[in-house]
């Protein structure tokens, strides 16, 4: 069967494929990455750089990530190895500044290579999950509750967008590209933004105070299971034992 | 709604710790709907300068950008907006740390126009900072690191400028609608649950 090149749709996505690198906890990864990265970083000479590349594209197929995916992490590096290899050209000239400038892109690409990878394997839940063991819950609270409030926010923006265009403020694709409509930017979608935002953080903080959020050092979850498991065994020492 | 009690850092309320998780949010939002595909380096700095300012102004205590900022960089990550990986995160505390340290010697920038401009892309400017942190890394000659730094910071800067110029009067316009207090000013403003 021919193997068909699927793509995502963004740098960086996570891709839901079964592979060993997946499978490892979030600190094992980020371990690696990090051993890897420091790797890339210490070594100059060709035959061991080699070595690295190769550590690190075997890692990156290793966790079933397609070309198509490292294509699309890697191409936005392209702009940045031009600019550099014109660099070096300029200052030690042709042929002297081909390799120092050659090695160093690469460099900076295979260094970020290991981060995507832990990126791609890496869901969201399992990273707040490793991050639970040492950083302080209101941290976490505050990151938890920022990221769900980012499709509210979006959609926000959508309909305030929209009212403001029906009442003729100058939002469209055409009039944004003018300087002079900027204003209407700020004024019609940005303002309504911050003072919904403002709204919405007074109720979310109300609405968390009065569950107890932040009144003690140490917080506690409301978890079902743990709840019924807790309610049975009060059942069974209040049930008479009848024979 | 007491505004007086500290939830995070013993320094912010719950209240404004959640308004600034929410201008991390906005950074992250304008980046992934506004990804302005202009290939100059640096155009992302627009509406982060403008969103981390916008949040030193609205809270105006020390900390708040650093929080947005470790925020955004957090949000980013998670959601794969992260095209460099988790060092993204230099890209947004590094701007973050020169707002808040402005704002220690001059507490009502964010209102005033020249101070934000120039604090503005100072900020933004860092990022030229983190690419030569990395190129330094690599092995890159010096004067290597310093051109690459400066055409990154030059742009970003630019960028960061433009970011800056609306906030003083968003700022103004925001209290003298009494809906977030003056720098200094202990009292609250009235919630709008009250």
């Amino acid at each position: 069967m021919r193997r068909r090149m699927t793509g995502s749709d963004y740098a960086c996505q996570y891709r839901a494929v079964d592979s060993p690198v997946h499978r490892l906890s979030a600190g094992w990864k980020m371990l690696i990455s990090a051993a890897l990265s420091i790797w890339i970083l210490v070594v100059r000479e060709p035959q061991p750089l080699l070595l690295a590349t190769a550590a690190c594209f075997l890692y990156y197929f290793f966790a079933r990530l397609t070309l198509a995916d490292l294509w699309r992490d890697i191409r936005f590096f392209l702009f940045q190895f031009i600019i550099l290899l014109s660099l070096y050209l300029y200052k030690l000239g042709y042929p002297e500044g081909v390799w120092p400038g050659v090695r160093t892109s690469i460099q900076i690409v295979l260094f970020f290579i290991p981060g995507i990878v832990f990126l791609r394997t890496t869901q969201v839940s399992s990273m707040m999950k490793g991050l639970r063991g040492f950083v302080p819950y209101r941290i976490l609270f505050l990151l938890f509750t920022s990221l769900r409030f980012v499709p509210f926010f979006a959609r926000e923006m959508q309909e305030i967008f929209m009212a403001q265009k029906l009442r003729g403020a100058r939002l469209s694709p055409q009039d944004i590209r003018r300087p002079v409509f900027w204003r209407d930017i700020f004024s019609c979608i940005i303002i309504p933004l911050l003072v919904r935002a403002l709204k919405t953080a007074d109720e979310a903080a109300l609405s968390a105070e009065a569950r107890g959020m932040g009144a003690h050092p140490r917080r506690t979850y409301y978890d079902v299971q743990e709840l019924e498991k807790i309610l049975a065994s009060k059942e069974k020492t209040i049930q008479p034992t009848g024979k | 709604m007491k505004n007086d009690v500290k939830f995070l850092w013993n320094r912010f309320s719950m209240r404004e710790a959640l308004l600034l998780g929410f201008c991390a949010t906005f950074i992250v939002l304008t980046k992934a709907t506004l990804r302005m595909k202009l290939g100059i380096s640096g155009h992302s700095m627009f509406f982060m300068t403008f969103f981390l300012l916008l949040a030193r102004g609205i809270v105006p205590k020390t900390g708040a950008a650093t929080l947005v900022g470790l925020l955004a960089g957090a949000i980013s990550i998670a959601l794969g907006l992260a095209h460099k990986g988790p060092i993204i995160m230099l890209n947004f505390v590094f701007p973050a740390l020169v707002i808040d340290s402005a704002g220690i010697f001059l507490p009502r920038f964010a209102s005033c126009f020249l101070p934000c401009l120039i604090i503005g892309s100072m900020a933004a400017a860092t990022k030229g900072v983190a690419e030569g942190i990395v190129l330094f890394f690599t092995g890159a000659s010096i004067d290597i690191i310093l051109l690459r730094a400066l055409i990154e910071g030059a742009w970003a800067a630019f960028f960061g400028m433009l970011g800056s110029l609306p906030v003083p009067a968003i700022i103004r316009k925001l209290r003298t609608n009494r809906l977030i207090p003056a720098p200094g000013n202990g009292k609250g403003r009235a919630s709008s649950a009250e």
